[in-house]
């Protein structure tokens, strides 16, 4: 098939979804515009101009993702998870230290986080592999010991950088793609229960700072000036958004350093987005991902094999759980994670990363079942 | 491949999945309306709260001026050394600022020849309380440093020349207990304190005028409202309130006749070894505007009156309002008219004196010892007969001289506009039945008679008696305050002159007092002889009340009131340990007449005078 045969194929994407993504993507570049900006006339980092580079990548990858055929993709599914792995380890190893984390390769200045790459591989990895399984009754037990053993190895290694929010992620996705695979909700329920049984040996595997996250969640005023500060303070700013906003450039929750300026282009953009523009703003995000949530779910049920809904529906986790954490972390119903929220947040290895994952789902739609 | 039929068995799981993520997204839409719809306030106020600062500006106090316009209280500027350690905070690192305010506090101080007056601990306090405001480290600097500052304030980032307003007194102690003075406010008088985060207080009357019309001349104080960043630092100015500088108060003090008052009360001449403390008032007869006030001993409220707060001789206490006499001698004009009014004294009335009266079984002496013979009216007031008075007195009765006491004012406050003066005491039977559980005796009412007994009178009370009296038989209300303006020289008020009462007395009654206490003074042989002023007609009474018989001490008065024919001022002298009315108290009454008049006197000869 030659190239423009190919790009052909973009005709028949999902276009509300692209249109949802441009919107996501304009509000992403607009709000960390205003989550650097210092007042008139004072410097500003440049992440909006980085962002938009991101995006213009990522739109590459996007359109890449959405016209390779998913079979074709995925029967690599070996090679991409494997040099996941090998990423994992390399970070472990020789990555640069962040806050006290080993989550980025970096080479001179530029740096990948291989986190993202591996959520993504670990994906495509457990939808081909229960693509592959019969889910005979008898042998349940061996296909989710099969998923299980897919996860562990990239799990254990994002566990130790440490990056908890990822590691849960991974883990709720896992489980989610296991319940529409079929697998029946009795060893689904024993799945969890053992999950659960197991946190106490997370608890004491877990570094002081993110036991004092999980702490200061159940109660922000206990430390307000250190744990707590990040979530009062995004309390704050999303409370006094109120219903109409402050006005873009205007949050003076995020203007005056409230809002931590390491954190508020990435983790808590939501938070200056509802500062600065509300409920109002709230709801038009929640609404876009709702579209591409929901759009995505669709693709999952008219796609035109088990492998195409397992990598739709997978995505489709990925993305809600990255959402309802990151949002819910902004309000105080979750404990603080550094978790981005997709497409708004800055950073490039997610926005890549995400936007690949959304070329995917296009790509099960293009190769959908009628076609 | 599997076909595309196994995607269908599983859209059950599926349409779970949509279900799922819908009640995911209503979960976070329906905490979100909580958050930025309900709970919206309570958030708004936390990010007000942390953000916005109020820092109080104090105003400039009002003036305070003589009836000419002269000033007596005004302000002016300290220039005072600041350091500002927000701007440093804004070029240098957080855990650097106090080291860098240190060392530029040190350079500053080698600079101007100033010893540090700060501590590390200052700073630092500073630094985590009251970091947008300048932390100030010389007060009230002489020019001379000031412009030794100015030339090298480059050099020493983040400091600043302040000039802040200092209550200034141009004439020191001049009226000093009619004025009072100023301290620092305390912050929870009337004004909600936790409105300004940073309140910086201005200074408050705690005396006096100072006092008394404290809310007048305070002004309104300013607010300022920053915005700060979460390391207090300024990022921008919200809202700007100007402090309004207070009212200007106009006294009916003229600050010619206090210096005359206050030259006089300071050279009465007292035998060694007795020191000056006393009070003088002078009153306008025809109004009741006082013309002059003076405590001694005195202060200078420009300087800090902490350390004379437990001072011997009390010089901050007011002694024309604050502190009570026996008026002696001065009350025999009151005896006098209660009894013509009663009608059972005659100005004709004579009596013997030798010295002393027997009353029931025991001897009353009079203060001249030797007796001064034969006595009627006139002439036991020229010469201050007591057994004279003993006499009449009893005739007269102690209702009538009470009754005729309280009519002038005596027994209760004269509620002046600048202070709380004292009441002093007229003693009844009754008064006597209560507090000591005795009978009236008729010895009590001849000591009442004498201005003895248990009566109590401040000077104050005292001027005004000699200006009722001298005025013919008006009571006004004293006061020092004739008007209040605003700074911008509007007229806001203006205080009316008020009759408290007007003696219900014949006038040919009070003619006889008048003519008594005319010969007091003007006849060779008055007691108040000292007091008289060659060319004005002054009349007046003196008064020595045995205080202490045993140390000798006397408290020395004289009241008066001049000129005769239509009096312009009443005068009293009142000096705690002054031995004689006529030797020490007359003498200084006579210096202030003698100024009061003197070009009035130089210019018409002695004839009819008017001040004013």
């Amino acid at each position: 098939m030659s190239i423009s045969r190919q790009l052909q194929q973009l005709k028949r994407m999902d276009w509300l979804l692209t249109v949802a993504v441009v919107l996501l993507a304009i509000g992403s570049v607009a709000f960390i515009y205003s989550a650097s900006y210092r007042g008139p006339g004072q410097p500003m980092p440049d992440y909006y101009r980085m962002q938009i580079g991101w995006f213009v990548v990522g739109a590459v990858l996007y359109v890449a993702a959405a016209v390779v055929d998913y079979r074709w993709i995925c029967q690599w599914a070996t090679v991409w998870y494997v040099v996941a792995v090998l990423l994992l380890l390399l970070v472990l190893f020789t990555g640069m230290k962040v806050y006290g984390a080993r989550r980025w390769l970096g080479w001179h200045g530029f740096g990948i986080q291989p986190s993202e790459v591996a959520k993504l591989a670990v994906l495509v990895a457990l939808s081909y592999y229960l693509f592959h399984r019969t889910l005979e009754m008898r042998r349940q037990w061996a296909t989710i010991g099969g998923a299980l053993a897919i996860l562990a190895v990239p799990l254990v290694l994002i566990f130790a950088q440490p990056d908890l929010g990822s590691a849960v992620i991974l883990t709720l996705v896992t489980v989610g793609l296991l319940f529409v695979a079929g697998v029946r909700v009795k060893h689904l329920v024993v799945l969890v229960v053992a999950g659960v049984l197991a946190m106490p040996v997370m608890w004491l595997r877990m570094r002081e700072y993110q036991k004092a996250r999980l702490t200061v969640f159940l109660d922000p005023d206990r430390d307000p000036l250190g744990a707590g500060w990040n979530l009062n303070q995004s309390l704050i700013a999303v409370g006094s958004g109120g219903f109409g906003g402050k006005g873009y450039l205007q949050g003076t929750q995020n203007l005056l350093g409230y809002l931590p300026r390491t954190v508020a282009p990435n983790d808590f953009l939501f938070s200056v987005i509802a500062e600065e523009k509300g409920f109002v703003g709230s709801v038009c995000v929640v609404g876009l991902f709702a579209v591409i949530l929901f759009r995505g779910l669709r693709i999952a049920a008219e796609a035109r094999d088990r492998l195409g809904m397992l990598l739709a529906t997978g995505i489709v986790g990925l993305l809600f759980f990255h959402v309802f954490v990151n949002i819910g972390m902004t309000i105080g119903l979750l404990p603080v994670k550094g978790l981005p929220l997709p497409l708004l947040s800055y950073g490039g290895s997610f926005v890549l990363a995400t936007m690949t994952a959304l070329g995917l789902l296009q790509n099960v739609w293009i190769h959908r079942r009628n076609y | 491949m599997i076909i595309s039929a196994a995607s269908r068995d599983n859209s059950p799981r599926l349409a779970i999945v949509r279900v799922g993520i819908a009640l995911g997204l209503l979960f976070l839409m329906v905490n979100l309306f909580h958050v930025q719809i309900m709970d919206r306030d309570r958030y708004g106020d936390r990010e007000q709260a942390q953000s916005l600062r109020r820092i109080r500006l104090p105003a400039a106090r009002g003036e305070i001026v003589d009836r000419n316009g002269v000033v007596l209280a005004n302000n002016r500027p300290s220039y005072d050394i600041a350091i500002s350690l927000d701007q440093l905070g804004r070029v240098s690192k957080r855990q650097d600022v106090a080291r860098i305010a240190e060392t530029n506090i040190l350079a500053m101080s080698r600079a101007i020849g100033l010893p540090v007056t700060v501590t590390d601990e200052n700073i630092r306090n500073h630094y985590y309380r009251r970091r947008p405001l300048p932390l100030p480290l010389w007060r009230d600097l002489p020019a001379a440093t000031v412009a030794a500052f100015e030339e090298r304030a480059g050099n020493w980032p983040g400091t600043d020349l302040i000039v802040t307003p200092v209550r200034q007194y141009p004439y020191a102690s001049l009226a000093a207990h009619l004025l009072g003075y100023c301290g620092k406010a305390e912050q929870t008088e009337d004004e909600e304190v936790e409105n300004f985060y940073y309140y910086q207080s201005d200074s408050t009357g705690k005396q006096g005028v100072e006092r008394a019309f404290d809310d007048d001349l305070r002004g309104a104080p300013g607010g300022h409202t920053i915005r700060v960043n979460p390391s207090g630092m300024k990022v921008g100015e919200v809202g700007d309130k100007p402090a309004e500088r207070g009212n200007r108060i106009v006294l009916t003090i003229d600050v010619r006749i206090q210096q005359i008052v206050e030259n006089a009360l300071a050279h009465t001449v007292l035998p060694a070894g007795k020191k000056l403390c006393g009070a003088v008032v002078v009153i306008d007869p025809r109004n009741g505007e006082i013309l002059a006030l003076a405590s001694a001993p005195t202060f200078d409220p420009n300087v800090s009156v902490v350390p004379l707060l437990n001072a011997t001789g009390s010089p901050l206490l007011n002694h024309a309002t604050g502190a009570r006499y026996a008026p002696g001698s001065t009350f025999k004009p009151v005896t006098l008219l209660a009894g013509l009014e009663s009608g059972k004294v005659s100005a004709s009335d004579t009596a013997v004196c030798g010295g002393g009266l027997q009353i029931g079984n025991r001897r009353f002496g009079c203060w001249n010892t030797h007796g001064h013979g034969r006595m009627d009216a006139f002439t036991a007031m020229m010469q201050s007969c007591d057994v004279w008075f003993y006499q009449e007195g009893m005739r007269a009765g102690v209702e009538a001289i009470t009754r005729m006491a309280g009519e002038l004012g005596l027994g209760q406050s004269a509620s002046v506009d600048f202070a709380h003066d004292l009441a002093g005491g007229v003693p009844t039977p009754e008064w006597k039945r209560e507090h000591f559980n005795e009978k009236w005796w008729e010895s009590d009412t001849a000591q009442l008679a004498i201005g003895q007994s248990y009566l109590l009178a401040t000077p104050l009370q005292m001027a005004n008696v000699a200006a009722t009296l001298g005025n013919g038989g008006t009571r006004w209300r004293p006061f020092a305050v004739k008007q209040i303006e605003s700074p911008d020289g509007k007229t806001l008020q203006i205080t009316q002159p008020v009759v408290l009462s007007r003696l219900s007395v014949r006038s040919q009654n009070l003619a006889v007092v008048r003519q008594a206490m005319l010969g007091a003074v003007q006849s060779a042989q008055g007691t108040g002889h000292h007091a008289a002023v060659r060319g004005l007609t002054v009349a007046g009474k003196t008064g020595t009340a045995e205080f202490n018989k045993k140390d000798g001490i006397n408290r020395a008065w004289f009241i008066g009131f001049a000129p005769f024919e239509q009096p312009v001022v009443a005068v009293a002298v009142l000096i705690e340990d002054g031995v004689s009315g006529g030797h020490v108290a007359a003498p200084v009454a006579g210096q202030i007449f003698a100024g009061i008049f003197k070009s009035s006197l130089e210019t018409t000869g002695g004839g009819p005078i008017y001040v004013d």
